[in-house]
């Protein structure tokens, strides 16, 4: 008897193990492929200058730049992926591949950046700045639906804030001749949008991915209504005055770095700001230990006397605040007007970044970053006149998300409760 | 503390869930608390807690009345909830589930002081002998372990009355014995505790006092050294209860279910069902006994083809049904009875006619072509309803409506339409009246006696002692050892449900 379950026992434990380093193999395997690819790129490519450029102090001014060959950029990342899918496949299960993705991936991008420019010179500050700029609403959307869903509220109205955030915002600071009027009328309307999709999913309980369509329809409906039949007669209500990029003073005269992290707009510095304040808020404080017990386990928040549905009405504003403020950002500083279904999309892309992000603000920042980037590669490849067909480069990040979301990079989870309406006791 | 409960009454649509009813227990005293599932209990501790609010009677704490309109109030009271169902954040760890709304904080931003926090999770848990791994995640933790946890929470809140609503139903024998001197701790320090349940041997071996209730109502309060099991059980159903089956002697004949070393995956990808072979045979009732989530669940899924096994092979009948789809299960004479009737018994929200045919709908005489035929579908629903004395008010009752006893009837009624050689019956009386439990058990034994194999999965001893043959007791996905039913002793099951020794 024992006999026979010591065997079992030896051959479940032999069974997982077994799958694991197989596992690995095969992930040692690709990895090490992509790096004969490179090599195999790199043939023959030593003659093509890479040049990467940098503005020392200001846009236009002075620049810094590294020049190497393309056959030595693919000769790296294609000797570093070799060494990392040998160690993948000797090390076993217990080698951090995750982790070294973050070293490949960067090389490679390089890589491919260079043999696209194929000798061209390449601003590098430009990209990074536009990726930074471009970041800001997908970020503040995705703050957005971090909040609304850690706390057990699925939120997919974030595109539906930003249309209604961005022409709100016009409309006021264009009628008070203030940018900052405009801010506060988009932030009010974001969370009177967010109050709405609250009440239909708490109080009457609607399915929260219907309400959230039903809002999406419905805000592209009455700002196209708005913008055809208001805007285009009264243009000097849809002429708003601006928000400008400002230097920080100091900071913004560091070589290299001053240009491209502290020459932005005052939305860059802020959404900065909320990336670290609700990372420490979400994870360090009462109100944020409260907030994910009821987005996991509702009904444990409350027996122990809290108030889920509070918290719920609470999170569903600030993330609607959040989302109109990300709306003003379109018409009042990317733009400088309201124009039809400028959102574009972004706060569906900023629901991809949730989820990249695994429900992290640093994490969604670090996906926006990387949506951002991809958009502003594109834009660097237009000015410079390379052939690549933009759908292809912008349809990359979202190749990223499905793989990370399918889970070969690792199981991302959401909170348990999010979308299951709750009816307190 | 002495708490008392005076009178209460609550009454919810169509049902008087406690009808005055009136407990006490005193400072450093365990008061059972016995009912049947539908006796009140639940309620009771509902409107204890804040979370219900009586229709009339009241609530005294050290003789003062008190009020609650919400659960916060009831724990500043000093009353300690540890629900059946633990009320843990899977994703916390430990010191944060028990901080959870009781945190201390610092700064205008409110920062959880988990430093402090630890320090008391630790101090408790090493003052009552918890053993409680302060910074493990709650879902990593056994269910004894999170049953502690729940435990420290109440005493986190400084509760001196702790309520303990059917602690032992996801323990092991051995792991209640745990419990048992975990309470005798924390009453030897002037705690009051209320130890709800309806297993017998545990209150008479726990409480100090015991009060039965019956249908929303007080049936009787004992000592439990004035008092016997079978008293109890008498107070608790209102009547002399058998808890025996009568049934003749097994008369087993050829193998209609072999089971042979078959593994079996969970929906985690954890190896669920390590390694079980097992025979049932016509005529013969074999039982599955275990704690709840040792490989039960996944064998009966891999057995009626809800679920691939890993390797091993699954025979019925002379068929090989390793890869066989549920239905060519059920054609080859398989009944049913899943452990969970509302999820995958019955599709709550369609009618007791349409869930009576739902094994059938696609042939003759109930359908051809693609067409129901309505009259037929109709005469077969009214023949179950009759056969198997389901009480509805029709057959066009929508299934939900209908109490758990015949709900389950339903289920029954339907499994046993088709010609049966292997019944398959997972928690078969789970949270059912003492009559449709003897129901259920007697058309089990007559199955068997028309020459059925019948298998059953049951968490609970008695059950299992009651109607089975052979008893293989499930630990740890693994079969841990067959007893003759006849001779089993509940001490001989239990240590097999803890591992053995």
């Amino acid at each position: 008897m024992t006999s026979v379950v010591g065997a079992a026992r030896a051959l479940e434990m032999g069974e997982a193990e077994r799958r694991g380093l197989q596992a690995a193999r095969i992930r040692g395997a690709v990895i090490a492929l992509l790096g004969v690819a490179g090599l195999w790129a790199a043939r023959g490519a030593f003659n093509v200058a890479a040049t990467f450029s940098f503005w020392l102090l200001e846009q236009g001014g002075a620049a810094w730049s590294i020049t190497t060959t393309v056959g030595m950029l693919w000769l790296v990342a294609g000797s570093v992926a070799i060494v990392v899918g040998g160690l993948q496949a000797g090390v076993g299960a217990r080698f951090p591949w995750r982790q070294s993705l973050f070293v490949l991936a960067p090389l490679y991008v390089a890589a491919i950046l260079g043999a696209l420019l194929d000798g061209k010179v390449a601003n590098m500050t430009g990209v990074f700045a536009g990726s930074l700029e471009l970041a800001v609403p997908i970020t503040l959307g995705a703050l957005a639906g971090i909040l609304s869903e850690r706390s057990g509220m699925l939120n997919i109205a974030i595109e539906g804030k930003f249309l209604v955030g961005a022409c709100a915002g016009a409309i006021a600071a264009s009628i008070t001749d203030s940018a900052v009027a405009g801010v506060l009328v988009a932030v009010l309307c974001g969370m009177a949008v967010g109050y709405m999709l609250a009440w239909l999913g708490i109080r009457h309980q609607v399915d929260q991915i219907i309400a959230g369509v039903v809002i999406n329809i419905g805000a592209i409906g009455i700002t196209n209504f708005v913008f055809l039949r208001v805007l285009a007669k009264n243009t000097w209500l849809n002429t708003p005055p601006t928000i400008e990029k400002i230097k920080i003073p100091v900071l913004s005269g560091i070589p290299v770095v001053g240009p491209l992290l502290f020459s932005g707009t005052p939305y860059l510095y802020f959404t900065l700001a909320v990336v670290v304040f609700l990372s420490y808020m979400l994870f360090r404080t009462r109100w944020g230990l409260r907030l994910r017990a009821s987005g996991e386990k509702p009904s444990a928040a409350a027996t122990v006397g809290i108030d889920v549905i509070r918290i719920r009405y609470g999170a569903m504003l600030l993330a609607g605040a959040l989302a109109g403020l990300a709306g003003s950002y379109l018409s009042l500083s990317s733009a400088g007007s309201f124009q039809m279904g400028m959102s574009a999309g972004r706060g569906f892309i900023a629901l991809a970044a949730v989820i990249f992000g695994a429900w992290n603000p640093l994490g969604a920042f670090g996906a926006a970053l990387m949506f951002g980037f991809s958009d502003a590669i594109q834009s660097l490849m237009s000015i410079l006149g390379v052939d690549v067909p933009p759908q292809l480069l912008n349809s990359v990040p979202y190749i990223v998300t499905i793989v990370v979301v399918a889970g070969l990079v690792g199981r991302v989870r959401g909170p348990a409760a999010a979308g299951q309406p709750y009816t307190q006791g | 503390m002495r708490l008392e409960l005076k009178e209460i009454t609550k009454r919810f649509p169509g049902v008087l869930a406690n009808d005055r009813i009136s407990i006490s227990v005193d400072r450093g005293e365990v008061l059972g608390l016995l009912g049947e599932n539908g006796a009140g209990k639940t309620t009771l501790m509902n409107i204890l807690s804040g979370i219900y609010r009586p229709d009339s009677g009241e609530i005294l704490i050290g003789g003062t009345v008190r009020n609650f309109h919400d659960p916060h109030q009831a724990i500043d009271a000093g009353i300690g909830m540890v629900h059946q169902h633990f009320q843990l954040v899977p994703v916390f760890d430990v010191v944060e589930s028990v901080a959870l709304g009781a945190e201390t904080v610092t700064g205008w931003l409110g920062t959880f002081g988990r430093a402090a926090a630890r320090r008391r999770v630790v101090e408790l848990s090493e003052q009552h002998g918890l053993d409680v791994d302060p910074d493990a995640k709650i879902e990593d933790l056994p269910v004894g372990v999170r049953q502690r946890v729940e435990i420290l929470k109440a005493l986190y809140r400084k509760s001196d009355i702790l309520v303990l609503d059917e602690p032992s139903a996801v323990l092991t024998p051995a792991e209640t014995l745990d419990l048992f001197k975990i309470i005798r701790g924390l009453t030897a320090g002037g705690t009051s505790v209320i130890f709800i349940t309806h297993k017998l041997g545990e209150v008479l071996e726990v409480a100090d006092r015991i009060t039965v209730l019956r249908r929303g109502t007080v049936a009787g309060t004992v000592k439990p050294a004035d008092t016997s099991r079978e008293e109890l059980a008498t107070l608790m159903v209102g009547r002399d209860v058998e808890l025996l089956v009568s049934k003749g002697a097994a008369k087993p004949a050829g193998v209609v279910l072999s089971v042979k070393d078959v593994l079996v995956m969970d929906d985690r990808l954890q190896m669920a069902v390590k390694g079980v072979s097992l025979e049932v045979r016509a005529g013969e009732i074999v039982a599955v006994a275990g704690v709840h989530g040792n490989g039960q669940t996944e064998l009966v899924e891999a057995i009626v083809g809800l679920r691939t096994i890993d390797s091993g092979e699954i025979v019925i009948a002379g068929e090989n049904v390793v890869h066989a789809s549920p239905r060519r299960v059920a054609d080859l004479g398989v009944a049913h009875i899943p452990e969970d009737r509302m999820r995958d018994g019955l599709i709550a929200g369609m009618t007791v006619e349409e869930n009576y045919i739902l094994d059938s709908y696609h042939r003759a005489p109930h359908s051809s072509h693609g067409w129901l035929h309505a009259r037929e579908v109709a005469a077969a629903a009214e023949q179950g309803v009759r056969d198997f004395h389901i009480q509805t008010p029709s057959i066009g009752t929508i299934a939900s409506s209908l109490s758990g006893g015949n709900q389950q009837k339903v289920v029954v009624a339907r499994e046993f339409s088709r010609p049966v050689k292997l019944v398959v019956a997972a928690q078969p009386t789970r949270g059912l009246d003492v009559g449709s439990i003897e129901y259920i058990h007697t058309r089990l034994v007559e199955q068997r006696d028309a020459g059925a194999a019948i298998l059953i999965v049951s968490t609970e001893l008695d059950e299992v002692l009651a109607v089975a043959d052979r008893i293989a007791v499930m630990f740890d996905g693994r079969i841990a050892g067959i007893l003759e039913g006849a001779s089993a002793t509940r001490e001989a099951v239990g240590i097999l449900m803890g591992g053995g020794v």
